[in-house]
């Protein structure tokens, strides 16, 4: 197995072609892998407490080897970069179409570093590599960007698929995301941001070239025997009808759902679930990523019968809204129409934001707003006119939404990266401290899910590398609470499948970390995964056609350590940047107000807390006391390299050889506001 | 007057001349219309059995995903999609007839219309001369079509909207987009779900521009 990394250095218009070897992909596996590697080795030789809005930082694009080989299983590209609005490690997912044809361009990974004069793309095609004037595409969304760009560039030699950016990105917005194809958002951490600043509005690919395949007889074999598979898996069915839409009424069932700045755990009215969704709106048809036999997604389009809403976006086309999509805006804003909820999954598409961070911000000030915590005076003084901030009331929020993008107003500026550092902000300015109301958790990243009665759940928004978040790991086990599962990754164990108690609740979410690691580091979708990580499609399965395609075999154990290899290095990226115990921490909502509603009524996440992240660092094998990585562990992982890294740095516990503190800066005064 | 052409193949089989009776081809290669999901799973079992070298390349396909005939090309929306693939015309097919060397024949056991690629000279006349752009060209300058994996397609199991997933999904029931079957099997296909044509066979329905079907 080998790949070919890209190099562009926008400063000086440099472009140099290397090849990862077969090594890399030995020790990172691929994907996110590689990807966090790439960012490591940057950052030894630049200032890792750059801006990260500052040319110093990099983009690093990466496919995992899986992509696109005809296994089924989806395609999910990467891009890995220091965070603008949570200043510690970034990274986000993303399909489409983009990161199947990437790798036929001829290069797998891509690393874009400086900034250039002003707006560029970068186009590939089959190794050729042009830095284009992109001072026509600057200003338009994403969609208009990947429309226009298609154009351009014509279907030969093959169609072209983009990675772009909207204005919320040009704008570099903190909590900006990077498009794929003009739809398929890498939404968290601010990828959108960082092209933002390096004037890059898009990387666009088109490729012939072929990938090399170990055995390809055997992944053929592969491929069919997966199939059968999910042919006899009922929920694949469900899957495909619904995406992820149907968590709506099982996060309805056990009180998982996040419904005005979590005020609530249930989603209000009748119209907001996913058998409206899939009976009223006409699916024109199925769209995938490339190389995935479910196809969650599809194309549709309002025909104004939908819904009373419905009449105001007669003729809007968009594809299905997922489930975070709808519990950022049925949830969080509390916006009860299916029409709305996709228009909002759509306008934050073509901005390029992550309407997570975004309605996180929107509902703390509405929030705010409905205590008579803030009068209308300052409502006006924060927006330069009257605002209603009425939950659910869509023209506004799209008023607010444009705010953001373009910082018009103070409240553009202030909650440019997000709710935490907005609630900060706003807090500083006003003299009273306001963050009781705002919903965050690791590095101030927010989400729009209830985990006060969901210990996994609720150490995974405190200890995930990139912030708060959903995807680094999954709590599942507990969630569906199987016991199952439980059994199988704890020798016999059942805890872990019962959220009620502490137990093995930190050990499950370093496990699931360690496993969703390795996934991401495939370059496929976690979703077959998630189906049934037991008996339809479980890791080991995924090691198989791993070894099929880069004949790399490994055990199960041997596996296991190559994710938690992973998670170690994203670990060490935000301890040089001087994250501790305390930064792995959530919300004063999350951990001192009880759950208010659902089966788990009363419940309070400080409760369990502490426990379970000690269980967690146990687990991890890190110091419970700093947090800090242990050199013992470190070189059971075979990062000695890395460990020397972090004691130079001071960032390796019971190493410390000076007494100078390093704190991540959240620098409020720094923060400009426009008179 | 119409010349009669009898050509030699490689294996001894012949073209069947115009009143000749054809012998019944079991099965055949069909393709319905907006159904398809743009997945590429078709393209890229299709290269992967067929690229040299152990190598996945999707121009090695010799079926393609195209925007469905009744969408414009260009439409912002293009909803449809549909996979281009050779019908394995009857006899002579349009790609034979403009041969200058006679490089296709018939696979005795599939009918399968495929080019020898010992005769072939590169030529690319067969490109234009199908009427539904099928017969792709290889980096290589080698002319491919479509050979029907010797009686067992690989695009059709690989389809991800293939037969398999018709019945077993209890309140999801659809057609798939590739089919493998008979005449008389398709033909009962289409009787259940009209709206879903062959694209060759049917060409009345790319007429009708009205609404696509839906494929929930």
């Amino acid at each position: 197995m080998e790949s070919g990394l890209l190099r562009v250095d926008l400063s000086t218009g440099e472009i140099k072609r290397e090849i990862l070897p077969h090594s890399m992909f030995e020790r990172w596996v691929g994907g996110s892998g590689i990807n966090d590697w790439l960012l490591w080795e940057h950052f030894l030789k630049h200032d890792i407490t750059c801006d990260a809005r500052s040319p110093d930082n990099v983009l690093i694009f990466g496919v995992g080897p899986l992509a696109g080989v005809g296994s089924g299983i989806g395609v999910k590209g990467r891009l890995t970069f220091k965070s603008p609005c949570y200043g510690s490690f970034g990274d986000s997912t993303g399909g489409g179409k983009f990161p199947y044809i990437v790798r036929f361009s001829g290069y797998d990974y891509i690393v874009v570093t400086g900034k250039a004069p002003r707006p560029v793309y970068i186009h590939i095609c089959n190794s050729e590599v042009t830095i284009c004037d992109a001072a026509h595409l600057w200003g338009k969304d994403s969609t208009q960007t990947h429309e226009a760009l298609k154009k351009e560039l014509g279907d030969y030699p093959s169609e072209a698929y983009t990675l772009s950016i909207g204005q919320a990105g040009e704008n570099q917005v903190g909590i900006a995301g990077v498009i794929s194809d003009g739809w398929r958002i890498h939404a968290r951490c601010g990828g959108g941001a960082v092209m933002g600043s390096k004037n890059l509005k898009a990387i666009v690919t088109q490729g012939t070239q072929g990938i090399k395949i170990d055995n390809p007889a055997g992944l053929l074999e592969w491929s069919d025997d997966f199939r059968q598979k999910l042919d006899a898996n009922e929920a694949a069915y469900g899957f495909k009808r619904r995406g992820t839409l149907g968590a709506v009424e099982m996060y309805q069932k056990i009180g998982g759902n996040f419904w005005r700045n979590n005020q609530g755990a249930m989603f209000r009215g009748d119209e907001v679930n996913s058998d409206n969704w899939v009976k009223k709106y006409h699916k024109y048809s199925e769209v995938c990523s490339s190389d995935c036999y479910i196809a969650c997604d599809g194309r549709y389009k309002i025909e104004g019968h939908e819904s009373d809403k419905a009449q105001k976006y007669i003729g809007e086309s968009f594809r299905h809204p997922e489930y975070l999509t709808t519990g950022s805006s049925a949830g969080a804003l509390d916006v009860r129409d299916w029409a709305e909820v996709a228009h909002w999954g759509k306008i934050t598409n073509e901005y390029g934001i992550d309407n997570q961070d975004l309605s996180c911000s929107i509902s703390f000030l509405m929030e705010l707003k409905q205590r008579d915590i803030i009068s209308d005076r300052d409502v006006e003084e924060l927006f330069g006119k009257p605002q209603s901030l009425e939950w659910g009331n869509m023209e506004d929020i799209e008023a607010l939404v444009e705010d953001v993008v373009y910082q018009k107003n103070p409240f553009g500026w202030l909650f440019r990266d997000g709710a935490y550092h907005g609630a900060l902000r706003y807090s500083e300015q006003k003299g009273q401290n306001f963050m009781k109301y705002a919903m965050y958790g690791k590095g101030g990243a927010s989400f729009t899910e209830e985990m006060r009665a969901f210990p996994t759940w609720m150490n995974n928004m405190a200890v995930a590398s990139r912030g708060a978040d959903h995807l680094k790991g999954i709590g599942l086990i507990e969630k569906f609470q199987r016991r199952d599962l439980s059994k199988a990754y704890f020798n016999g164990r059942t805890e872990a499948a019962d959220p009620t108690i502490p137990d093995l609740k930190g050990a499950s979410s370093a496990v699931l970390e360690n496993q969703v690691a390795l996934l991401n580091s495939y370059g496929v979708c976690l979703f077959h995964w998630l189906l049934d990580p037991l008996s339809f499609a479980p890791e080991s399965y995924y090691g198989e056609v791993y070894a099929a395609v880069t004949g790399i075999d490994r055990t199960k154990e041997e596996r296991m350590l190559d994710g938690e290899r992973i998670c170690n290095l994203e670990k060490a990226f935000n301890s040089r940047i001087g994250m501790r115990r305390e930064h792995d921490t959530i919300c004063e909502r999350w951990m001192h107000e009880p759950c208010p509603e659902g089966p788990y009524k009363g419940r309070v996440a400080g409760d369990m807390f502490e426990q379970v992240l000690d269980e967690y660092y146990e687990w991890r094998g890190w110091d419970k006391d700093t947090g800090l990585q242990t050199r013992k562990k470190m070189e059971e992982l075979g990062l000695e390299d890395v460990a020397d890294v972090l004691a130079a740095d001071n960032a390796m516990a019971g190493e410390s050889r000076s007494s100078r503190a390093v704190h991540v800066k959240v620098n409020v005064s720094d923060v400009g506001i426009p008179d | 007057m119409q010349e009669v052409r009898q050509k030699e193949l490689v294996n001894g089989e012949v073209w069947y001349q115009p009143g000749d009776e054809v012998p019944n081809v079991p099965t055949k290669l069909f393709a319905l219309q907006n159904l398809c999901t743009d997945c590429k799973m078709c393209e890229i079992a299709c290269s992967l059995i067929h690229s040299p070298d152990g190598m996945l390349n999707p121009v090695w396909t010799r079926i393609k995903i195209d925007h469905a005939p009744q969408v414009s090309r260009v439409s912002k929306d293009g909803f449809g999609f549909m996979p281009a693939l050779c019908h394995h015309c009857a006899n002579p097919p349009p790609c034979a007839e403009v041969c200058p060397t006679d490089a296709f024949y018939y696979d005795p056991k599939t009918q399968a219309a495929v080019i020898d690629q010992d005769k072939c000279i590169q030529c690319m006349e067969c490109v234009p001369g199908c009427p539904f752009d099928t017969v792709f060209v290889a980096p290589t300058g080698e002319l491919l079509k479509c050979d029907l994996c010797g009686g067992d397609p690989v695009c059709v199991k690989a389809c991800s909207t293939r037969p398999e997933m018709l019945n077993k999904g209890k309140q999801y029931s659809r057609l798939p987009v590739l089919f493998y079957e008979d005449k008389a099997a398709f033909g009962k296909i289409l009787r259940q779900k009209p709206e879903a044509r062959d694209e060759v066979g049917l060409m009345q329905a790319m007429l009708s521009k009205g609404k696509v079907s839906s494929a929930a």
